[in-house]
């Protein structure tokens, strides 16, 4: 009899099991992607690449999977570079797993372990992020807590330390210590329409935010006294009204000497604020950005483009044709003022001029200057910037008539009728290239640039795209006189042209031939052409990329963060695939 | 609710409280205090003639030599990398052993320290080496070294004879790498602005006299009272100024390129 009842419940346990596993099984979700970059790397005397100094092949590559199942959610992301590309920094070489994490959030709390992806705000004191393109990747690994204690309060807490290529995260590992501290953060931030029942609907919008950073590294300096907390603070208020909507926030840092602002005492300060007002057919946004010593890492020793526990967004315009991109502004931490207008207009359809599909329009101008700069008393003298001082001291308002960059530029899109599509920009740009990209000396970029973009509709399934581009330097072209020995600083400069012919066989096939040709600069062994062919194939969400030819010496820039980019020759393989 | 709001308030506050120290503005610099110990300390300073971001690096390197002794820290310039390639009226400094060293690193300047950055694959900027030169050091001294140079002014030729001591019985393989230095060569040198047409590169590294793996010293066991003698000899180039030339000798461990010790010789 007991037998009996031992097997009715062993069987009654089994299909209930059965029935969770398959109920779990049936919620559950799975998610992921895969990417391959691989660049197979050749000699081309053309362009001076003489010697690959025995790398004749970079791949980087990725592949991450997402469990999804109600509240529960998981990761991993695996990561080979073997070895990496050029132009990646070589500590990325390597194998193995990048990042994992696992959340539970319930509406009410939320809690993650592992590698975390966040921002507080704008991200001015806290915003950890990846980005595949710039080889970037500082994620915080430890746990982060979400509590919602009243409808539209939001109160976060995270802790943990950042990924620094493959070194290792724990002080019992060797050096893990000496390469970046622990990052600790708070943030609140306070919905006003969700939380107070008489402003759901209403017209006026208003959320308030306040955050806390600090980081923790052991002083291991020989010349100074190095803070081991350095913590930074943020504000923000967010307004709504009709149309028009208005951000600010303000940052504060406390003193962080640092290897990026030469070991200075001085505190740091940031404030971004942004006014836009949008209606059918036109939208218009004004954004001002003062930055005064708010490089922000988990290692005061870092120079690079990693470890930063903050991000400075950058408020220029994203171009991406190619000559257009090729002076990006990279964001200057140690100071900046900025502002940045940007109009957009839709002349309606059926007037003369927006024609029957309407005809848009788009004004941008951005401006970067540095910031002013007063010297201080240090042991009897007036220092600026001296190691082991204050620095220096800034006021608020003042703008320096040092300019990093301008870029103004107008952009017609017109759907002409059903087979043609064109659009056209005009750019005037001011390119400090010795501050951006540290060529001392340089003379300023300073260039007329212009492209055409024209779409040609064969049939339903067939189309030819056309790019014509093309960038005028003002002074530097050919003729300019230089210094022999400061040659290596023109290899990119003077006047470029580009043409680009691109063959679309809708959905799957794409071909394309391109030529960049820098025939205007002033030195006659760079007036080189940069030409290549593309070939790619999609399939659902998989794309088989495969080009050849050469590519020029550049800058990669994502969010105001750019990486170099070596000229090379070769042939270029990417594949992807998502699910 | 109302508790783990509490909570999350009373950390924050913590975190307010604890995350922030205030330094002294009149207070920056620490004292020197002098390193015990006998143990010398290499860097390896891989810079380029074209690098505009060198010089200051190199200087940096120089003040913590001068901090922490002359005699306790040698710093060995190795030209090496694109910005090291020759051009121009630029100074061809590239040997066959730097660019070895240098490893396809990507960017100048870039440090080691007793050799230990580089060669896992990992790279130290010059703001970054003060603590492992400190704690290179500390470390307990195993070898020491004992150098001889013979030079001929008609030949040019150099010998070198090396004395290896254990300071205590150990066990492992090590091998001895010679180096030719030269200092104060003056020729052009991007710097921030332009070009200093007469810069003076200290420590050049001019090339090895037995090879870039250097010679065996020891391999299996050894005891405090063992001793290695090994001798090399080059030619002196004749546009080097041997008036300026050192001998520069370190022992490594051959298994992980560790350097134990070094020491610097002038050649006249």
């Amino acid at each position: 009899m007991r037998k009996h009842i031992l097997f009715v419940l062993a069987l009654a346990l089994t299909v209930s099991f059965r029935a969770s596993a398959q109920s779990f099984l049936e919620n559950s979700q799975v998610s992921g992607s895969f990417q391959t970059d691989a660049q197979y790397y050749m000699r081309d005397n053309g362009i001076g690449i003489n010697d690959l100094y025995g790398k004749k092949l970079g791949i980087n590559g990725f592949g991450k999977v997402n469990y999804t199942n109600g509240n529960f959610s998981a990761g991993v992301r695996f990561e080979a570079f073997l070895p990496e590309m050029n132009g990646f920094r070589s500590e990325l070489n390597g194998v193995g797993l990048a990042n994992f994490f696992a959340t539970y959030d319930n509406g009410f709390i939320g809690m993650t372990v592992g590698d975390i992806y966040d921002q507080f705000g704008s991200g001015l004191v806290f915003r950890t992020y990846e980005e595949w393109s710039l080889g970037m990747d500082n994620s915080l690994r430890g746990a982060r807590v979400v509590l919602r204690p009243a409808q539209g309060v939001t109160l976060k807490g995270v802790y943990g330390r950042q990924r620094f290529f493959w070194y290792p995260y724990l002080e019992r590992d060797m050096g893990a210590e000496e390469y970046r501290g622990i990052v600790r953060g708070v943030d609140a931030e306070w919905d006003l329409n969700q939380s107070i029942p008489s402003m759901n609907d209403a017209k006026f919008k208003m959320s308030l935010g306040g955050s806390f950073v600090s980081k923790k590294q052991e002083d291991l300096s020989l010349f100074y006294y190095i803070p081991e907390n350095v913590g930074a603070a943020a504000t923000r208020i967010n307004l709504g009204y009709g149309n028009w909507a208005f951000s600010t926030e303000y940052a504060y840092k406390i003193n962080d000497p640092s290897a990026i602002n030469n070991f200075i005492y001085k505190e740091g300060r940031a404030i971004l604020s942004s006014l836009s007002y949008s209606q059918k057919g036109f939208g218009a946004v004004l954004q001002v950005k003062r930055v005064d010593n708010m490089s922000f890492k988990s290692m005061y020793t870092g120079k690079q483009n990693d470890l930063d526990i903050n991000f400075i967004p950058p408020i220029n315009y994203t171009h991406t044709h190619s000559l257009p991109s090729m002076y990006t502004y990279s964001t200057q931490p140690n100071g900046e003022m900025a502002a940045q207008l940007q109009v957009n207009y839709t002349i309606p359809k059926g007037t003369a001029l927006g024609g029957k599909y309407g005809t848009k329009l788009a004004f941008n101008m951005s401006q970067v200057n540095d910031i002013v700069r007063d010297s201080v008393m240090e042991n009897g003298h007036m220092v600026i910037n001296k190691p082991g001082s204050l620095g220096y001291t800034s006021k608020f308002f003042a703008i320096s008539d040092h300019r990093f960059f301008r870029d103004i530029n107008f952009e017609i899109d017109k759907k002409i009728n059903k087979d043609w599509h064109v659009t056209a920009q005009y750019i005037n740009l001011y390119y400090d290239i010795e501050t951006i990209e540290g060529h001392a000396g340089a003379p300023v970029v300073q260039a007329n640039i212009g492209f055409l973009d024209v779409t040609y509709k064969i049939n339903k399934k067939q189309s030819l795209r056309l790019e014509l581009q093309g960038l005028w330097e003002n002074e530097v072209h050919k003729g300019y006189e230089y210094e022999e020995s400061e040659k290596k600083d023109y290899q990119k400069r003077g006047d470029w042209a580009f043409a680009l012919l691109e063959y679309t066989i809708t959905p799957h096939w794409s071909f394309s031939i391109a030529d960049k040709w820098n025939y205007g600069n002033p030195v006659e062994e760079y007036r080189d052409h940069y030409f290549t062919g593309t070939i790619s194939y999609i399939h659902e969400a998989t794309r088989v990329m495969l080009s050849a030819g050469r590519q020029s010496e550049g800058v990669v820039c994502v969010g105001g963060v750019c990486r170099t980019v070596p000229a090379s020759s070769g042939v270029t393989l990417t594949v992807s695939t998502s699910f | 609710m109302k508790r783990l709001s509490l909570i999350f308030a009373t950390a924050a506050l913590l975190l307010f409280a604890m995350g922030c120290d205030k330094i002294d503005i009149n207070n920056t610099h620490k004292p020197f205090e002098p390193v015990a110990g006998l143990k010398t300390v290499l860097i390896k300073d891989f810079t380029g003639a074209r690098c505009v971001n060198c010089p200051a690096a190199a200087e940096t390197a120089h003040e913590l030599q001068h901090l922490l002794g002359e005699d306790r820290v040698f710093i060995l310039s190795v030209h090496a990398g694109f910005l090291a390639q020759p051009m121009g009226n630029f100074p061809d400094f590239l040997t066959e052993e730097g660019t070895i060293w240098y490893n396809n690193h990507d960017s100048n300047p870039l440090f080691s320290v007793d050799q230990v950055a580089l060669t896992d694959g990992n790279t130290l900027n010059v703001e970054q080496i003060d603590a492992p030169v400190a704690a290179a050091l500390n470390e307990v001294q195993l070898f020491d070294i004992t150098t001889y140079t013979t030079y001929d002014e008609a030949s040019r030729q150099l010998s070198v004879e090396n004395h290896f001591y254990p300071t205590g019985d150990g066990n492992g393989k090590y091998y001895a790498t010679v180096c030719l230095v030269e200092d104060s060569i003056v020729g052009w040198q991007t710097v921030p602005g332009g070009v200093d047409k007469e810069y003076v590169f200290r420590n050049v590294f001019r090339g090895t006299l037995n090879g870039v793996d250097g010679q065996q010293v020891f391999n299996g066991p050894f005891y405090v009272e063992d001793s290695f003698t090994s001798t090399c000899s080059i030619e002196i180039d004749s546009t080097y100024n041997a008036d300026q030339c050192y001998v520069l000798t370190y022992i490594y461990d051959y298994d992980n390129g560790k350097i134990m010790h070094t020491v610097m010789e002038k050649v006249k």
